[in-house]
């Protein structure tokens, strides 16, 4: 028997949620999974990211239902729709995970344009080495010439990145992947942002973070007290004092530029919220989603008062 | 004697030949292996290192933290770190501060300044004052003594 998955059709950050609760109710039994995105009709870098990630976890639990099968997934219908997914370099990740049903145009991982890197795969320090100095190359001019940041800015923009990527490396216990893109966000700011997605399917915030913090926490430990350890005090799960530097960097480099973080890990999800938005700071008892998914928002400089 | 550490050729060296940014602890890590392996084999005694950043691209805090924090805390001999851009110190400032530690950095006109911790970083350029091994000049900037 088949489980089915419904791809949200706007699928980003805000409709995560939806995926989540889907993808634990249909993974329940262990029976093969079938991620549906036929009526997708936009994807944000978070939720191509999250969509990689669920395949990565359909797989290593038996999702793919048993006899080394892997779970499947149907491509959007839309044709526009599936150019941006190919060219944002979801489909290249895809492949490995996903038996993939659908028509996958042969449309190269974006060199150009808003997609400032496609979706790519973080296993190991080399791949941060990579993917900063590909980064560094493509960002310079979007971040100066559209959101009007200080071209000094695009060294703490791969500061951020790096240190957001390096979660992954030193405490997922397994792969991620990480996407950067431009685009206007009409919804919420009516200005152009950048956007830094990355998610794993590893072993989350909670599970990294327990040796070391659960005793201080007592019995309020749990995957939002993870979070709070983390991006609110700084802690690590390593005993080195210099440890914890690189979430605090990067709500330093926000601070200064109105920027948004949010991370989701297990039932929870926490963020630093700036005055143009709306989230809230902390959300608990969340449908279960495994391992940790990143988002970081740029916006545009200027007034960014709603 | 002032020994003289390229960075950059280090990075080269340990890691890869193409990419020029410290990123990531295992690559923090073996640069200053490498750092502090260069300075326990100089020839001669060693009073003051420079560190130069020259050439070397972005720097996350995971590095500045695994590099220079950890190169001062050793403190094999007076740490100078050159070639420091400003995003450099964007990673190495907050990194030195929440060690409550200072750094000298040589500004390309020669002249120094410390950074990090405020109090250590007073403490730091007298030390250096205090060694004979910085001098005011009569701009009333503090430049190194040895050439």
């Amino acid at each position: 028997m088949t489980r089915l998955i419904e791809v949200p059709t706007q699928f980003d950050d805000r409709s995560f949620d939806q995926f989540a609760s889907a993808f634990a109710g249909a993974t329940a039994d262990g029976e093969r999974l079938l991620f549906d995105a036929h009526a997708a009709e936009w994807a944000s870098p978070y939720g191509l990211v999250g969509l990689l990630a669920a395949g990565q976890a359909a797989r290593s639990s038996g999702g793919g239902g048993g006899g080394g099968e892997r779970p499947l997934l149907t491509a959007p219908t839309h044709a526009e729709v599936l150019t941006y997914w190919t060219r944002a370099g979801f489909f290249r990740e895809a492949a490995d995970l996903f038996e993939i049903h659908g028509k996958v145009p042969r449309v190269k991982a974006a060199d150009e344009s808003d997609v400032l890197l496609p979706v790519t795969p973080v296993r190991a320090a080399e791949d941060v080495h990579a993917v900063v100095s590909k980064i560094q190359e493509r960002a310079a001019a979007i971040l100066a010439s559209e959101l009007g940041l200080d071209p000094k800015a695009t060294m703490g923009f791969a500061m951020a990145l790096s240190e957001a990527c390096q979660n992954i490396v030193e405490h997922a216990g397994t792969g991620g992947w990480v996407a950067v893109q431009a685009y206007d966000w009409r919804r919420k700011l009516a200005k152009r942002v950048v956007v830094i997605a990355v998610a794993d399917a590893g072993v989350g915030f909670r599970h990294s973070l327990e040796p070391t913090q659960s005793k201080r926490f007592g019995a309020r430990w749990g995957d939002a007290a993870a979070l709070e350890a983390a991006l609110i005090q700084g802690v690590s799960r390593f005993r080195d004092p210099g440890r914890g530097q690189g979430l605090a960097g990067i709500r330093r480099y926000l601070a200064r530029w109105d920027g948004k973080i949010a991370i989701r890990s297990g039932t929870a999800r926490i963020a630093i919220v700036p005055k143009w938005d709306d989230d809230v700071p902390l959300k608990d008892g969340l449908p279960a989603f495994p391992g940790a998914q990143v988002l970081i928002i740029i916006p545009e400089q200027g007034s960014t008062k709603r | 004697m002032i020994q003289h550490i390229d960075v950059h050729a280090v990075l080269q060296e340990s890691v890869s030949g193409i990419y020029t940014d410290l990123v990531t602890r295992p690559t923090g890590r073996v640069v200053r292996e490498r750092i502090e392996h260069a300075m326990a084999t100089a020839h001669g005694a060693v009073a003051l290192a420079r560190i130069d950043f020259t050439r070397v691209g972005c720097i996350d805090y995971s590095c500045a933290d695994e590099i220079v924090a950890k190169l001062l805390r050793g403190r094999p001999a007076v740490l100078v770190l050159t070639g420091i851009s400003d995003g450099h110190r964007e990673a190495i400032e907050p990194v030195l501060a929440g060690h409550r530690m200072a750094a000298v950095i040589e500004r390309s006109d020669g002249t120094l300044e410390a950074v990090g911790a405020p109090d250590a970083a007073v403490a730091l350029l007298e030390e250096l004052v205090a060694r004979r091994l910085a001098v005011r000049t009569p701009g009333g900037t503090l430049a190194l003594t040895l050439a």
